[in-house]
């Protein structure tokens, strides 16, 4: 299948164009726009009951992903995610797994699988776990993000980003997560857990993050009468 | 300190390449991404000329009343060349501008970082913000050597209007403006039912001659009107 990505940065989207009859492409649920009509679509809970429950209560992503296959040759499929924001996509090769935060997969070819990896948390304080998903195979995965993509190449010194603002890593790369902040975090400061990367790889980081956009908007909900 | 606006404009970000020994001054929270070496000490804000702890608790305090955070992150590159990505909350662009002579005005909201010799204090706007719907919590920023600059960020573009003479701009749009121009408060018609009922809150008088940086869009008409969506807030 061939791919492009359209309408970047701020409101990006996919276009899969399939090049034979049989050929499947696995979509997370409600990110579908649009297809022609003889694209079949299944729905399914992807390994199985437990396994997608996993994903869902773990990952974040939902219980259920759609497969779509071609009937012949040429038929499209478009995807998009929910937030404004860009899109990036990979060719897996079979080799290093990416790692994605919650929330961002948005479709993939049928040798790609995802887990739910509980990431692990090196920190006394810290009360907040941390999954990601994990990305393995072969072929094409598409990813979405609220703002912008931003790759970082992790060289030899390390790289620190806020975890809200991960979108994915390379597989090869080590890291620990920590809290930042020493005062700060005694008052309840904003800045929150960061993930400290070390080795070879690349981390795609959002420009805006979703959490900080609620905590934006939480003042301004109506506040519950008491009566 | 060379910097880059990526992004530009709806999910503009900024990148700091730091040398050895430069420092920025943050905003908690807009941190994206930093290389390790950068040390962070989080403080309270600083006080201009002296004052002590006491002056320091003073200046801090009145961050906070001007709806800014409490303290301020010190990044310092104290070890050689080092990198800091900066992003704010709501889409929209950020701006590098010069703080200059008698110092800045800032909407508090729009402080996103500044080089090490500039001083934010919180402020208010006047008593008139305490009856309007939206407050105007300010920032004042003076600059205690040459070349210094603060980074906003907005919702929305930002427009650099000029005032020569006077100038009226909603207080929900209104990101920064020099310090030289005098200005006050006020609802935008005459009575309060006509301001009520035209939607139209508050508005800032400018008089003077200086340089104002609007935002196209405006936070707390944009967060009413997601908010009263939502379902209703316990605390």
């Amino acid at each position: 299948m061939q791919y492009e990505i359209r309408q970047r940065p701020n409101f990006s989207i996919a276009r899969i164009t399939f090049d034979a009859p049989g050929e499947e492409l696995v979509v997370e649920a409600a990110a579908m726009v649009a297809k022609d009509s003889a694209v079949t679509m299944k729905t399914s809970m992807r390994g199985g009951l437990l396994g997608a429950a996993k994903r869902k209560m773990l990952g974040g992503e939902s219980l259920f992903q759609n497969t779509f296959t071609a009937t012949r040759a040429g038929e499209t499929i478009w995807v998009a995610p929910a937030a404004e924001g860009d899109m990036a996509a990979f060719d897996m090769d079979g080799q290093q797994p990416l790692y994605l935060s919650s929330g961002n997969y948005i479709a993939s070819g049928p040798g790609i699988t995802l887990d739910s990896q509980f990431q692990g948390l090196k920190g006394f304080f810290s009360g907040t776990s941390f999954f990601m998903l994990e990305a393995k195979g072969q072929g094409p995965l598409l990813i979405g993000s609220y703002g912008g993509i931003h790759p970082v190449q992790v060289g030899p010194a390390g790289y620190i980003v806020d975890n809200y603002h991960i979108v994915a890593f390379t597989g090869g790369l080590q890291y620990n997560v920590r809290r930042v902040g020493g005062l700060k975090s005694i008052f309840g400061g904003s800045e929150g857990l960061v993930c400290h990367f070390h080795g070879q790889g690349t981390v795609w980081i959002s420009t805006r993050s979703a959490a900080s956009l609620a905590r934006f908007l939480h003042p301004y909900r109506p506040v519950e009468s008491k009566s | 300190m060379r910097y880059q606006l990526l992004y530009q404009p709806v999910s503009t970000m900024a990148q700091f390449d730091l040398e050895q020994g430069e420092q920025l001054l943050v905003e908690p929270g807009a941190m994206v991404g930093m290389t390790p070496g950068l040390d962070m000490i989080t403080g309270l804000a600083k006080q201009s000329g002296g004052g002590g702890i006491f002056g320091a608790i003073t200046a801090a305090a009145g961050r906070l009343l001007a709806g800014e955070s409490f303290f301020q992150n010190t990044f310092t590159a104290t070890r050689g060349p080092e990198q800091l990505l900066l992003a704010h909350t709501l889409p929209g662009d950020m701006a590098m501008i010069d703080v200059q002579g008698a110092g800045l005005k800032l909407q508090s909201t729009a402080f996103v970082a500044s080089t090490p010799g500039v001083q934010t204090t919180g402020e208010f706007g006047g008593a008139r913000t305490f009856f309007g719907g939206e407050g105007l919590f300010l920032l004042s920023a003076t600059a205690n050597a040459p070349n210094q600059q603060i980074l906003i960020g907005a919702f929305g573009g930002i427009q650099e209007l000029q005032c020569n003479g006077s100038l009226v701009i909603d207080t929900g749009h209104l990101v920064a403006w020099d310090a030289s121009l005098t200005f006050n408060v006020t609802k935008a018609s005459s009575g309060w039912i006509s301001s009520y009922l035209t939607g139209e809150g508050l508005v800032c008088s400018f008089q003077g001659q200086g340089r104002i940086w609007m935002q196209t869009r405006n936070p707390p008409e944009f967060g009413s009107k997601v908010g009263r969506l939502l379902p209703p807030r316990t605390n």
